[in-house]
């Protein structure tokens, strides 16, 4: 896994060179955090690390939360870790800054190796490099929501009043004019979400973590939520690394997504790719019930123009666009749609194109389309035609106005 | 052992040989069957075999005589208890003399406005009318004797369990150390305190003051490490992720997230220490509590009463304020916009003194005062003669203590000191392995055996058979009333002040009414700790109820169960851990004041602590006051449920 996991950075140069090319904001490799007594030999014995979790508990009494995991977080990018409860993704988000100490593998922030940090340098990544939302927010009962916000500024030792003034500023940011006065406890629960962002934003972080940051809110207000990170990404670029259990989120937020499953990366990819060329089963049944349509670029149902006269009428549409807004396009039109890209025709998707994407049948998409290699699929690093899939810079839903 | 299985498997299911009280049970059976016999050959009697006593009452006795021999030369008293004791003196001298300075009307408005700024007005008001009460009950000065005490007991014993609380809260070690000899601490009489302390300080302020502290101190200790251990993990991780360091973490988090237990074991600590206070008098603490004590000696229950009613007002008071401050700090609108309001306190504070130095206002003025005391004895004499005995029908009140005595309290202590001493340890170890792990009763068996090596198997008998029908009686009654209120809000609605006033009182307090109503001896001693007893059993129970799970009670009304099966089928086995600590709870309290109860003639081990109090015969004291520690240990350990430890691990 860990190395397939590794790989996935050639793939994404092999897709486009903005993110990519970017170095590492964190480099994780063959991280282990084992839970239980003489923890450190498992991951060192090759036989135990390749137990399943039943096995290597009933055999060592411990529990890998994380399994030799690896992946690199891209400056500027929205990276998922994914998975259901218990698959180890909380733990592993709590390992990059050592809230949790790892067993073994490797973790460097920009090159610097963070297991190998003493206190005074960890503090000083956690207070300058990395900052953390968490799922119940992790806020101060008894200070103010000002003083919530600034508290990461006091801690560093900033005076009252110059981190009064910067806290005010982060509060206004998200939306929280007006309630600098109050105390966690009369706040909703969406408002206090805002006061943990506005927290983790006050020290000015080079990475936000996101602890399932938005499970314990109402649907409603964790769209809001949603969209709030969303915008901010899109104004400051930040790089971000979100914990989710909810597809969804993971799919909306996600410029890539890492899949958990018992401690284990079962596929990073692109939303796409989990959801067009699942890697194994597993993953296939969890993205089952995704409108496929909504998830997928018109890229997978695209075919080369079969003439020249193709090629230069009916609708054109981004290589972006999902395959959604193709089937959008081609309704109203009553013919196939044109993908172009800069002026230029890179292929021509028609109505049962879109409609074999979407009902899920084998083949549907055609040269593009994902014939799953389990090896290739399992980490999205099979190389596809280039402009075939969205550019991975920004959130999804602003993919192709704003290459951050 | 090999045949027992054998019949005890034929006709039960193999379940049963698998379950884990049946095994116990075989394997107490057989150690009775063994050393039983033994035992009763060896040293054939009921009473505790004479070769098993350690006589040490001498070495005690010379110990003793040594430290008052050498009190004023050895160095460790020069060096260290003198200094103590004498700083002890002084400041409790200093904040009396400070008491009296600022005169009645200085204490009162004081007093009144602390009550307003942290708790409001309504009780600004109940402060003020509690002092003044205090003054016309013509008990000023001994109230401020006793809080002049209670003031630097207080002070000292907060600073001590913050102290160690701090220490337990964040050291695991330091916990697993100190956290059973709190808990330990937590169910012993607080007579069992007195006696050391005298033994090293002799009798007088310091050792009240002292005696004071070691009982008040532990739940500020508990408490202290239980609001640190138990702030909300995702917060403290929160503030780590943002990188605190230690020192950070615990004064902008820790101590902050646990101001609450903090302000708790305040609470608690002033109750305890008033509590212990008023007993104190007992070794020299002066003010009210001796003259409860001096009153009660002497069978005066009037002035006991006027003595007794400043108490209770004092508790009260401190009890409201305490608990409403903590209740404000945590609730919303805390602000922390008051030191300007403070100052403004002060300053009245400071103008009301003034004027009261003035205006001639420092002793309570003579012509204000009120005797209770003549009309409330006079009240009492009429009940002698009217309601003690040979009441048509109902009886008298004194024959109902006539015949608790013969028919429960006498019987109960004959069958205890009948039944053979070592099958007394096995049915205390039947009835601590039962509830708890071998080592619960491991150390109830040994505890019991302690008190027969000491020499006083047979006063300690006496003292559980009071303790043993006084819980039975709150247990009936508690549970019922508890039942009740579980069941009626409005039941409960009415009950609430009154437990709430039930709770703050002191132990010593309950004393006076049962000896107004019952006279002096064991039968109301029992009565008093019943009383004392009956509110925490009843507030348990009733909570226990309330807070099953409303779900599956909703399930069972919905499958038409009635509520008298509700309460069988569904309440009471869900509230089955609230009810063993109900038990739990009314077994320590009772022990208590029975304990007490050697004032009022309740006998047994209590009166030798007063005993050898008042004759100076501290070896005779000590030995009862270990046995009573043995005692409450057993008891404790006989009725504590395991849950609890495992409860703590998965919390």
């Amino acid at each position: 896994m860990s190395a397939t996991a590794h790989d996935t950075g050639a793939a994404d140069d092999a897709v486009n060179g903005t993110v990519a090319e970017r170095p590492p904001v964190f480099s994780v490799s063959g991280l282990w955090k084992v839970f239980g007594p003489r923890a450190e030999r498992v991951p060192a014995d090759p036989e135990l690390a390749a137990l399943s979790p039943a096995e290597l508990r009933s055999r060592t009494g411990c529990t890998a939360a994380v399994a030799d995991v690896s992946f690199d977080v891209r400056k500027g990018e929205v990276f998922v870790v994914m998975g259901l409860s218990g698959s180890g993704k909380s733990t592993l988000v709590r390992c990059l800054t050592r809230l949790i100490e790892p067993t073994a593998g490797s973790i460097a922030i920009d090159g610097e190796d963070v297991r190998a940090m003493d206190r005074t340098r960890l503090r000083s990544l956690r207070r300058h490099r990395a900052a953390m939302v968490f799922q119940h927010f992790g806020l101060l009962p008894h200070r103010t929501v000002l003083d919530n916000v600034a508290y990461g500024l006091e801690v560093q030792g900033l005076g009252r009043a110059e981190r009064r003034e910067r806290a005010a500023g982060i509060v206004a940011k998200v939306g929280l004019e007006g309630l600098e006065q109050r105390r966690p406890g009369q706040l909703s629960g969406g408002q206090r979400q805002r006061v943990g962002l506005a927290r983790a934003l006050a020290v000015d972080p080079e990475v936000l973590l996101f602890d399932e940051p938005f499970s314990a809110l109402d649907p409603l207000i964790r769209r809001d939520m949603q969209e709030e990170v969303v915008r901010l990404h899109r104004e400051e670029g930040r790089t971000m690394v979100f914990i989710t259990h909810d597809l969804q989120e993971a799919l909306k937020l996600g410029d890539r997504i890492a899949l958990m499953r018992d401690g284990r990366v079962v596929q990073l990819g692109t939303p796409e790719e989990i959801v067009g060329s699942p890697a194994d089963d597993y993953v296939r049944e969890f993205v089952r019930d995704v409108p496929r349509e909504q998830v997928l670029t018109v890229g997978t149902a695209m075919r080369p123009a079969s003439s020249p006269d193709e090629a230069a009428t009916g609708p054109a549409i981004r290589p972006g666009a999902t395959v959604s807004e193709a089937i959008e396009a081609v309704a109203r039109a009553g013919s196939p749609a044109r993908v172009m890209d800069d002026g230029r025709c890179v292929g021509v998707v028609d109505a049962d194109a879109l409609l074999e994407v979407v009902a899920g049948v084998p083949g549907g998409g055609r040269a593009a389309g994902p014939a799953p290699g389990p090896q290739g699929a399992a980490t999205g690093e099979r190389p596809e035609p280039a402009g075939s899939r969205p550019e991975p810079a920004g959130p999804r839903p602003a993919a192709d106005e704003e290459p951050v | 052992m090999a045949t027992l299985t054998a019949t005890a498997q034929k006709p039960a299911p193999p379940g049963i040989l698998t379950h884990r009280a049946v095994r116990k049970l075989l394997v107490l059976a057989v150690a009775a069957a063994v050393l039983g016999p033994v035992a009763a050959t060896q040293w054939p009697g009921a009473a505790w075999p004479g070769a098993l006593t350690v006589d040490v009452s001498e070495p005690l006795g010379r110990a003793s005589d040594w430290i008052i021999d050498n009190r004023d030369s050895h160095p460790l008293f020069l060096y260290f208890f003198g200094h103590v004791s004498n700083v002890v003196v002084l400041a409790v001298r200093a904040v009396y003399l400070a008491l009296l300075a600022v005169g009645w009307a200085g204490v009162t408005a004081v007093g009144a406005l602390v009550a307003w700024r942290v708790a409001g007005v309504r009780l600004a008001l109940g402060t003020a009318a509690a002092f003044l009460a205090c003054g016309l009950l013509g008990m000023w000065v001994p109230t401020m004797q006793t809080l002049a005490l209670m003031v630097v007991a207080v002070l000292a014993s907060v600073v001590v369990g913050a102290l160690l609380g701090l220490a337990a809260g964040l050291s695991d070690r330091m916990d697993r150390a100190l956290r059973p000899v709190l808990d330990t601490m937590q169910v012993l009489p607080a007579f069992a305190y007195l006696l050391p302390v005298v033994l090293v300080f002799g009798i007088g302020v310091p050792a009240a003051v002292l005696a004071t502290v070691v009982y008040a101190a532990p739940p500020m200790a508990r408490l202290t490490s239980l609001g640190l251990r138990g702030a909300d993990k995702e917060v403290l991780e929160a503030v780590e992720s943002l990188g605190t360091t230690a020192r950070q973490r615990l004064l902008t988090a820790r101590i902050p997230l646990a101001r609450k237990e903090l302000l708790l074991g305040v609470n608690q600590t002033i109750m305890m220490a008033l509590s212990m206070a008023v007993i104190a008098s007992v070794i020299g603490a002066g003010g009210l509590g001796d003259r409860v004590y001096q009153a009660l000696a002497s069978v005066d229950v009037g002035a006991a009463l006027a003595a007794g009613i400043p108490i209770v007002l004092l508790a009260v008071v401190l009890d409201r304020v305490t608990g409403a401050a903590g209740e404000r700090l945590g609730g919303p609108g805390a602000a922390g916009k008051s030191p300007l309001t403070w100052l403004y306190v002060l300053l009245a504070a400071a103008a009301v003194a003034v004027a009261g130095r003035l205006g001639d206002f420092l002793d309570w003025p003579d012509g204000w005062e009120l005797n209770i005391a003549e009309p409330v004895n006079r009240a009492v004499d009429w009940m002698t003669a009217h309601l003690y005995s040979d009441v048509p029908v109902v009886g008298g009140t004194a024959d109902w203590a006539a015949h608790f005595t013969s028919w429960v309290l006498n019987p109960l202590r004959d069958g205890l000191q009948w039944l053979p001493w070592w099958s007394v340890l096995l049915v205390v170890a039947t009835l601590a392995w039962l509830i708890g792990t071998w080592r619960t009763a491991l150390t109830a068996v040994l505890a019991m055996a302690a008190i027969g090596v000491l020499g006083v198997w047979d006063p300690s008998l006496d003292t559980l058979s009071q303790v043993l029908a006084a819980v039975a009686v709150t247990l009936v009654v508690g549970f019922a009333t508890g039942i009740a209120a579980a069941r009626s809000d409005r039941f409960e609605r009415l009950l609430r002040p009154v437990l709430d006033v039930f709770q703050t009182m002191p132990q010593f307090v309950y004393l006076i009414p049962v000896v107004a109503l019952f006279g002096v001896g064991r039968a109301p001693a029992a009565a008093a700790a019943v009383v004392y007893a009956l509110p925490a059993v009843v507030r348990i129970t009733a909570q226990g109820l309330r807070q099953v799970d409303p779900a599956a009670l909703e399930s069972a009304r919905s499958l038409g169960a009635t509520s008298a099966q509700q309460l069988r089928q569904v309440q009471l086995p869900l509230a089955r851990r609230s009810l063993l600590l109900a038990v739990n709870q009314g077994v320590v309290l009772v022990l208590a004041v029975v304990i007490i109860g050697g004032l009022v003639g309740g006998g047994a081990l209590g009166y030798q602590v007063v005993f050898g109090l008042a004759q100076g015969d501290l070896a005779t004291g000590l030995v009862a006051g270990a046995a009573i520690v043995c005692l409450g240990l057993m008891l404790d350990r006989v009725t504590q449920p395991t849950e609890r430890r495992t409860q703590k691990k998965g919390a």
